[in-house]
C-alpha cells in the first residue's frame, strides 16, 4: 500500500461503512414491511450516512490541524447518534456500519498527523 | 341511584352507547382524543312491528366445532378457537402464507378522506369474508387468499359522519333450513357510511332480489328524529339467528342534538324490521341523540338474550340538556331477541358527561366462582373498570358498589352531576384510576417543568371529575379513547382466563362559553381538539397532556395486556403489549403501546394481537404473558384477527389496516400465517 494510500485508510473505511449504511437505510426507507419503510427516521438516518460520507470525503483533504479535529469531532457525533437511530428504528446492519466507520475513524486519528510527518529533503 | 334496572323496572314499559425519538410520542397519542367518533345511541323499548321469524336451532354459548363467523368469532365475544395446531412450542415457526392488498386504502392527501379499517375476516361456507373501507365485499380462498368473488356496493366515499372511511367488516348469516335451488340461504352483509345495507348471496356475489329493495336496505329510513344528520353502518350487524340486530355510529361531539340511538332488529331473509328497541326517554330525545350501539354486540342464543353495549348521550362533554334520568345510556342492556323488550339493564356511568361509552360487547362466560358455577358477563369499559354480572338476570358476581364522586366546581351551567358512580370491587381497576397520574419525569425534566406546570393547572379531585371552564380544564384519566377500546375482552372457557389490551393516555378537557370558544377556535379547526357541540352552551377542547416536545406528560406504560383469573377475579399476569414508534423510532418495550383492536385466544395456549403502534402482530402465551411471535404488518393491525382451519390447517389471519388516532399510517393488507407444511 502506498504510503498516501495508508494514510488515508481510516478515511475509507469510514466513507465506505457510511455508504453502506446509506444503503441500509434507503433500502429500510423504500421496502416494504421493514418497519420503518417512508418513515422520517429512516430518511434521517439515510441523511446522517451521507453527511458522514461527505465528511470522510473531507477527511481526506483536509491538511490543516485545526480542521482536522473538527471534521473527526463531527464524525463521531455523526457515528454516535447515527448508532443510536439505528438503534431506535431496529436497523441493527447500520449499526455494523457505524462500528466499522467508527473503526475508520479511530485508524485515522491513529495516523501520524501531517505535523508529525517526517520531512521529506 | 339505580344500578340495576330489571325488566319490570317502569322506565322499561315506557322507554325504548429520548428525546428526538421520544417527540413521536406525542404526535402519536394526539390524535387518540378524537377515536370517540364512533358512536352510537338509542330511543325506545322494543316496539314490536312484526313477528319475528326464527328457524335456527339454540347454538350452545360455546360452539363444539371451531368457529370465526363473526366478528368477534363468536356470539359469546369470547374470541376463542378450540384449534390447537399452533401452540406454544411451534409458534416461533410461523410464516406468512398468504396476503392480499385490497386497494382499498387512502392517507387522505388525496381526493378521499383517510381510511381507517378494522374489519375482523370471517371464515364461513369455506371462504373468507371480508369488507373494505371503500364499502366492498371481498371473497377469499381461505387457503390461498385466491379471489372468488368481490361486490362494491358504490357507496359514497364522503365522511358523511366521521372524519375517516371506516369499516368494520361483514357479518354473514346461512338458513338453519335451507331451500333447495334457490338463491340467498347464505348471504353476506355490509353496511355503509350512509346507512344502506347490503345483502349478497355468500356463494355468488350477487346482490339478494328477495332482501328489502333488491338486496339494499335503506336504514336511514327509520332517522326521523334529528335526521339533519345520517346514521352510518361502520360496524356489520350481529347475527342472531334469522335476526340482525343493527346499531349504528353518528356524531355526539359536535352538536348538542343528535339522530337518538335507536337498534333495529331486521328480518335476516327479507330485510323487514321486526322490532325497534330506544335508548333514550323521549322527554329528551329532541335535544339530545345518540346514546346508540356503535360496536358489535353478544347474544346468547340459549337465554334468548342479546347484550348490547350502550354509549353516552350527546354532546359529550355537557349534560344540561338531559338532566332527566336516562337509565338506559352508558349500560349494558339485555334485550330478549325476540321482542326487543328489555331483560336487565346496568348503568356503568350515570349522567356520562366524559364521553365514556360502553364501547365493547360483553364478553359471555361460564364461570366457577366459590365452587358456584355462574352464567357471567364481562362487560370492559373505557373507564379500564371490568364489571362481572349474572348474564340472566344483570346481578352482581362481586360486588359493585355505588361510591360518591366529585361534583362541579360552579363554572357550568345547567350541569346537574351524579352524586355516585359505581365501582367494582372486583377485578381491580385494569388502570390505576385511584389518584392522579404521577408526571413523567423525563418529559417534565426535558420540557424544564411544563409538565408539572400543566398539572397544577388541572382541576383534579379524583375519578370522574367533571368538565370545567376554569383553568387548563379538568384531567381526565383514563381518556375519552378508552382504557379498554371495542376490542373487549378475549376468554378462554378451557381454563377461564380473560384476557384484554388496555391504552393508558391522560386527557384534559375545558368547557368554553360559545362565545369564548368561536374566539379560541378561530384558524384550529378540528386538529387541535376543539369540538363545537354546536347547540349546548358550551364547546370544548380535548387534548392528550404533552409537553411541547409532544412527549407524554404521565409516565409508562401507555398500554398494557392483561390476564386474569375468572374464578378469582385476580389479575394472573400483567405487560406492556407492542412498542410505541414515532417517526419511524421504536422506543423501549417497557413503555408499551396504545392499543386499538382486540386479541384472540388458542387452545394452543396462544394469544394473537396486533393492535399496537409499531404495525406488528404478535404471539403470546397464555400461560406466562411471554412474547413467543411477531411479525411487521404493513400498517397498525387495528382490528381483531381471525383463527380458523381450512383443509385441516389452522390459520391466523390479521387485517393491517391502520388508523390514524393511533399512527399516520394506513394500510390494505390481509395477512395470513400458519405453520410450514
Amino acid at each position: 500500500m502506498s504510503q498516501p494510500l495508508r494514510a488515508k485508510m481510516g478515511a475509507i473505511v469510514l466513507l465506505i461503512a457510511s455508504l453502506v449504511g446509506l444503503a441500509i437505510a434507503l433500502y429500510a426507507y423504500f421496502t416494504p414491511l421493514t418497519g420503518v419503510t417512508g418513515t422520517l427516521g429512516a430518511l434521517v438516518a439515510g441523511a446522517a450516512c451521507f453527511a458522514l460520507a461527505v465528511m470522510a470525503l473531507l477527511l481526506m483533504l483536509v491538511t490543516g490541524r485545526g480542521a482536522t479535529i473538527a471534521l473527526r469531532l463531527l464524525i463521531l457525533i455523526g457515528i454516535a447518534g447515527t448508532f443510536f437511530a439505528g438503534l431506535l428504528l431496529h436497523q441493527r446492519w447500520i449499526d455494523a456500519a457505524m462500528v466499522v466507520g467508527l473503526i475508520g475513524l479511530i485508524i485515522d486519528i491513529a495516523r501520524p498527523s501531517s505535523h508529525a510527518r517526517p520531512a521529506h529533503f | 341511584m339505580p344500578t340495576f334496572l330489571p325488566a319490570t323496572h317502569p322506565r322499561f314499559r315506557s322507554v325504548t352507547s429520548v428525546l428526538g425519538t421520544a417527540t413521536a410520542l406525542a404526535a402519536c397519542l394526539t390524535p387518540i382524543t378524537l377515536l370517540a367518533q364512533d358512536q352510537p345511541s338509542p330511543q325506545k323499548t322494543g316496539s314490536q312491528e312484526q313477528g319475528p321469524q326464527t328457524n335456527a336451532a339454540p347454538i350452545p354459548l360455546v360452539p363444539g366445532e371451531p368457529t370465526w363467523d363473526s366478528f368477534h368469532g363468536q356470539l359469546n365475544a369470547q374470541k376463542y378457537s378450540p384449534l390447537e395446531q399452533i401452540n406454544a412450542d411451534n409458534v416461533g415457526d410461523l410464516e406468512k402464507v398468504w396476503e392480499v392488498h385490497t386497494g382499498d386504502v387512502s392517507d387522505g392527501h388525496g381526493d378521499l378522506p383517510p381510511t381507517v379499517w378494522s374489519a375482523t375476516p370471517v371464515f364461513a361456507n369455506d371462504t373468507l369474508y371480508i369488507g373494505t373501507p371503500f364499502y366492498r365485499i371481498l371473497a377469499l380462498d381461505p387457503g390461498t387468499g385466491e379471489e372468488k368473488w368481490s361486490f362494491d356496493t358504490q357507496s359514497t366515499l364522503e365522511a358523511l359522519t366521521q372524519p375517516a372511511l371506516k369499516n368494520r367488516g361483514v357479518a354473514y348469516w346461512e338458513a338453519a333450513e335451507p331451500d333447495a335451488g334457490e338463491a340467498c340461504q347464505k348471504i353476506v352483509y355490509l353496511g355503509t357510511m350512509d346507512a344502506q345495507l347490503f345483502a349478497v348471496d355468500a356463494d355468488s356475489g350477487e346482490p339478494c332480489a328477495s332482501f328489502a329493495d333488491n338486496g339494499v336496505l335503506d336504514v336511514n329510513q327509520w332517522n326521523n328524529t334529528n335526521a339533519e344528520w345520517p346514521l352510518s353502518l361502520l360496524q356489520p350487524p350481529t347475527v342472531v339467528g334469522d335476526h340482525l340486530i343493527l346499531g349504528w355510529a353518528g356524531k355526539d361531539w359536535a352538536f348538542e342534538q343528535a339522530p337518538p340511538g335507536n337498534v333495529f332488529s331486521i328480518n335476516a331473509r327479507t330485510g323487514e324490521r321486526e322490532w325497534t328497541f330506544e335508548v333514550l326517554p323521549e322527554e329528551v330525545r329532541e335535544q339530545s341523540g345518540t346514546a346508540n350501539i356503535w360496536t358489535h354486540m353478544s347474544a346468547d342464543e340459549e337465554l334468548g338474550l342479546v347484550y348490547l353495549p350502550v354509549s353516552s348521550p350527546s354532546p359529550n362533554y355537557w349534560g344540561g340538556n338531559r338532566t332527566e334520568s336516562a337509565p338506559l345510556a352508558t349500560s349494558t342492556t339485555a334485550l330478549d331477541i325476540e321482542t326487543g323488550e328489555v331483560v336487565w339493564s346496568r348503568q356503568w356511568v350515570h349522567h356520562d358527561i366524559w364521553d365514556y361509552d360502553i364501547n365493547s360487547a360483553p364478553t359471555l362466560m361460564d364461570i366457577t366462582v366459590d365452587g358456584e358455577e355462574i352464567p357471567a358477563l364481562i362487560q370492559a369499559t373505557k373507564m379500564g373498570f371490568l364489571f362481572v354480572v349474572n348474564r340472566e338476570t344483570g346481578e352482581d358476581v362481586w360486588p359493585i358498589e355505588e361510591r360518591p364522586v366529585p361534583g362541579g366546581d360552579g363554572s357550568v351551567e345547567g350541569e346537574v352531576y351524579a352524586p355516585t358512580q359505581p365501582f367494582p370491587t372486583k377485578p381491580a381497576p385494569l388502570l390505576d384510576q385511584s389518584e392522579k397520574p404521577k408526571i413523567w419525569a423525563l418529559a417534565d425534566a426535558v420540557s424544564f417543568g411544563q409538565c408539572s406546570a400543566l398539572w397544577e393547572d388541572l382541576w383534579y379531585e379524583g375519578m370522574y371529575t367533571p368538565p370545567t371552564t376554569q383553568g387548563e380544564g379538568a384531567l381526565t384519566y383514563p381518556d375519552s379513547s378508552g382504557g379498554v377500546q371495542w376490542g373487549g375482552v378475549a376468554f378462554d372457557p378451557e381454563n377461564q382466563i380473560a384476557v384484554v389490551n388496555t391504552s393508558h393516555i391522560v386527557q384534559y378537557v375545558k368547557l368554553y362559553s360559545r362565545e369564548d370558544y368561536d374566539k379560541a377556535d378561530s384558524g384550529s379547526g378540528n386538529e387541535s381538539g376543539f369540538s363545537p357541540q354546536e347547540g349546548a352552551p358550551y364547546g370544548m377542547r380535548l387534548e392528550v397532556a404533552r409537553n411541547w416536545l409532544g412527549m407524554p406528560c404521565w409516565e409508562p406504560p401507555f398500554g398494557e395486556l392483561v390476564a386474569l383469573d375468572m374464578t378469582t377475579g385476580d389479575v394472573k399476569w400483567r405487560r406492556p403489549v407492542g412498542v410505541t414508534q414515532q417517526y419511524g423510532f421504536f422506543m423501549p418495550e417497557s413503555w408499551g403501546s396504545p392499543t386499538i383492536g382486540g386479541p384472540a385466544i388458542t387452545a394452543g395456549g396462544i394469544i394473537f394481537i396486533g393492535a399496537s403502534m409499531d404495525a406488528k402482530v404478535r404471539a403470546y402465551s397464555l400461560e406466562t404473558g411471554e412474547e413467543l411471535w411477531s411479525d411487521q404488518a404493513q400498517a397498525p393491525s387495528v382490528s381483531i384477527p381471525a383463527v380458523y382451519e381450512y383443509e385441516g390447517r389452522q390459520y391466523v389471519a390479521f387485517i393491517a389496516g391502520g388508523n390514524s388516532i393511533l399512527k399516520d399510517q394506513v394500510g390494505d393488507q390481509v395477512a395470513v400465517y400458519a405453520l410450514p407444511k
